[in-house]
């Protein structure tokens, strides 16, 4: 379950984002998390799920060095 | 990555059997051929994820009688509309002059109500908690513009108590690949108990494969360990979205729930409160799942009890084209991507 | 003007359509005979096929229903090997549909016809009770220039396969507009007769050809392993796929391999040709972003692989349903 995707808010009007997917404009409702235009967001079936902080943390030198520490 | 990589393909200690619990993982696994890259002694079993596949004929039958109902339509997401129920699925509904609409999101029935007032609009609520947030905006929306012609025909399902049920019945699974994205909603705290209390790593994963095979590096080298680890820190904290659980409990409120094959498992899955029952499509219920091939065994194959080979009907009475039960309908069920994949 | 019965009838309402709309777009000499059957000149080996169309919207970026008529049917005779030549059609029009929009659709035809170098030699038209919806159905016939010989059978270990360009354009064009999401993406709907010749006549050893529409190249390519009884193994990261595009599948888990084109083909050419034909079509018009996908490689007969970006390997199945939209 649960396909979602990372874009980018183009604008913001009443609770409604526009988000951008490698070009593709789609409104999504920004009512589960406060968004600013600018802001990377995660989109599940029309809505913003979260905004996705710097996308380096999943960077995975940077997992795997967390996975040796716990092990 | 290099590193992980060749531990996965060389991987020679105990056998290790994983289950991925979200079919967004398992559609992912089979897409980037991962079961080709790693040992053979590292198993990667589908578990109950998928929310057509864990559907109950009985939800499908309502579906599909509703839809049949004068000044009422059915609207779903494309998935569901494949599935059977005990003698018909939406689409042969659709065939029969059944009103069933298929939408990309569940906020598109807002637009579908105000445009047609006399007619109910019943969307076909399934899902997990990533998807459950979405069904209460849509509430909110609803009640805030005044529309009375919507309702839901709930079908929400909760992660931990399936999760716990799986480990309780069936046991021999020595880790879990978390679903990252119910996990963006609930975090990844959710599973600390039952990594406890089973003595088994989680590893909260993304979708891409490389974050796939580093979760399965990860519960490897865990095994054992009733630790929780998050990789997917970019969307996923361990509390979650707050927000939206305030948002979901406002409506929702737990229940028993029916899954395909293993029966109503206590406190796994959510219903509409009593205060919002206007909204209710008859969802309570439908528990009972009868009606699909007598030797079909989706329950088995949810559970990871038995691989999908292991069904008599798999591939033979059941293949993609003539699909007997909901595993092999949803491109994201086991049966359905062991069967194109033909993984063994 | 609104189509209604009475321009089906047989009488002066239909007469005057088909002179006002179809006649004056088409205008040749062997159509304005205005007899019941094309007599027109021809020898050699021919090569005939028929389509039928039927899309929503009727007009879409990148093209229409006239244009889609016409493409279709002259890229399944290049396919072939064929010189397209001649083109029927026949509209079935529902009451309600613009004759504005006819004419749109016909000057469109007629410009693409142009493009392509075939002539429509005769039509036929009739009106549905409905709402407003066009299809059209176009045959074609083409001559296969002697010598020539390609065939989904003839698909041979080593082989390279390549592909026109851009996968999914026309598909996701088509479902952008039905389903309101914006993008830039126009269909790629184009007759391919100048890419497919210059293969031909710079000496390239084609074996299989076809045209990648419904069901896109995992149709294909799985029909050209099963006639050819072969195993092909396509590299995931040298499919052509437009930014654009990837973004619009990813948002409703759509698999380009899987989506429909109108101008993109994929050729199965031998091994040592291969560089050459990469080449040829990406001087060719249309043909700008065409790739070596893949080759046919021993393996299990009937089979398309792809070898992922991880060094995995999985199966790309036939398509089975109908592709919808996946959410979960």
């Amino acid at each position: 379950m649960c396909v979602a995707m990372p874009g980018k808010v183009i604008r913001l009007d009443s609770g409604v984002a526009e988000v951008d997917f490698s070009g593709n404009r789609v409104r999504a409702q920004a009512g589960l998390v406060a968004v600013k235009p600018g802001d990377y967001v995660l989109v599940h079936a029309g809505c913003i799920l979260q905004v996705i902080s710097k996308q380096d943390r999943d960077s995975l030198a940077d997992l795997f060095e967390e996975i040796e520490e716990l092990c | 990555m290099l590193k992980v990589q060749e531990f996965l393909k060389q991987y020679d200690g105990e056998p290790m059997r994983i289950m991925e619990v979200c079919g967004t993982h398992t559609a992912a696994i089979s897409h980037s051929g991962i079961p080709s890259v790693i040992s053979p002694k590292i198993r990667l079993i589908s578990g109950p994820g998928c929310p057509v596949c864990v559907t109950v004929t009985s939800y499908i039958d309502r579906l599909v009688s509703l839809s049949m109902e004068p000044g009422c339509a059915v609207v779903s997401f494309g998935d569901l509309l494949r599935v059977k129920g005990s003698a018909r699925s939406l689409n042969d509904a659709r065939a029969l002059g059944g009103q069933v609409r298929m939408v990309y999101s569940p906020m598109d029935v807002l637009k579908l109500a105000a445009a047609e007032p006399e007619k109910t609009f019943v969307f076909a609520a399934v899902g997990f908690e990533t998807t459950a947030p979405v069904y209460a905006l849509l509430l909110g929306e609803a009640v805030r513009a005044g529309l009375e012609n919507i309702r839901l025909l709930t079908s929400l399902k909760t992660m931990p108590p399936v999760i716990d049920w799986v480990c309780a019945h069936q046991g021999g699974i020595d880790g879990f690949l978390a679903p990252g994205h119910v996990s963006v909603i609930t975090g990844s705290d959710l599973f600390e108990p039952l990594a406890r209390k089973y003595s088994i790593p989680f590893a909260v994963s993304g979708f891409e494969p490389e974050q796939i095979l580093i979760s399965l590096y990860a519960l490897v080298r865990l095994r054992g360990r009733g630790v929780v680890k998050n990789l997917y820190p970019s969307v996923v904290t361990a509390r979650g979205n707050v927000q939206a659980q305030r948002l979901v409990s406002r409506y929702f409120e737990p229940c028993g729930a029916a899954w395909r094959g293993m029966g109503v498992i206590p406190n796994s899955g959510i219903r509409l409160r009593p205060e919002f029952a206007r909204f209710d499509a008859g969802s309570a219920e439908l528990t009972q799942d009868r009606g699909f091939h007598s030797a079909c065994r989706c329950g088995q194959v949810l559970t990871g009890a038995i691989s999908p080979h292991e069904c008599p009907l798999f591939g033979r009475a059941c293949a993609p084209q003539t699909p007997q039960g909901a595993c092999m309908v949803s491109t994201e069920g086991s049966c359905y991507q062991y069967y194109v994949n033909r993984r063994d | 003007m609104k189509i209604t019965m009475a321009h089906g009838s047989g009488g002066k309402a239909t007469s005057e359509l088909i002179s006002r709309i179809f006649a004056a777009n088409f205008k040749n000499p062997v159509l304005s005979a205005m007899e019941d059957a094309a007599v027109v000149p021809g020898a050699g080996t021919l090569a005939v096929t028929t389509d039928s169309f039927v899309v929503t919207p009727l007009f879409f970026p990148g093209g229409d229903i006239g244009r889609l008529s016409v493409c279709g049917t002259v890229n399944d005779l290049l396919m072939s090997g064929a010189v397209p030549q001649y083109l029927t059609c026949g509209f079935i029009i529902e009451e309600g549909a613009e004759s504005d929009d006819l004419e749109r659709m016909a000057r469109s035809m007629a410009e693409t016809a142009r493009e392509a170098g075939v002539t429509i030699v005769a039509g036929d038209t009739k009106v549905v009770e409905g709402g407003g919806g066009v299809y059209i159905n176009t045959s074609g016939v083409g001559f296969v220039p002697p010598g020539r010989r390609v065939s989904a059978s003839l698909c041979r270990e080593g082989d390279a396969v390549l592909v026109s360009g851009y996968l999914g354009e026309h598909h996701a064009a088509v479902l952008s507009a039905r389903m309101g999401i914006e993008n830039r993406i126009r269909s790629d709907c184009a007759p391919l007769g100048e890419a497919v010749e210059s293969l031909f006549q710079n000496g390239v050893r084609v074996h299989a050809l076809r045209d990648a529409t419904r069901g896109g190249l995992a149709t294909v390519l799985n029909e050209f392993a099963a006639a050819s009884g072969c195993c092909i193994a396509l590299r995931e990261e040298s499919l052509p796929v437009s930014a654009p595009v990837s973004g619009f599948c990813g948002i409703l888990g759509l698999d380009p391999l899987y989506m429909g084109n109108e101008g993109k083909f994929a050729a199965v050419v031998d091994r040592e040709d291969a560089e050459k034909a990469l080449a040829v079509l990406k001087a060719s018009q249309y043909g700008e972003n065409a790739a070596v996908v893949g080759s046919v490689v021993p393996g299990e007969a009937g089979t398309l692989l792809v070898r992922t970006s991880i060094g995995g390997t999985r199966i790309v199945p036939e398509l089975y349903g109908e592709g919808l939209p996946r959410i979960c």
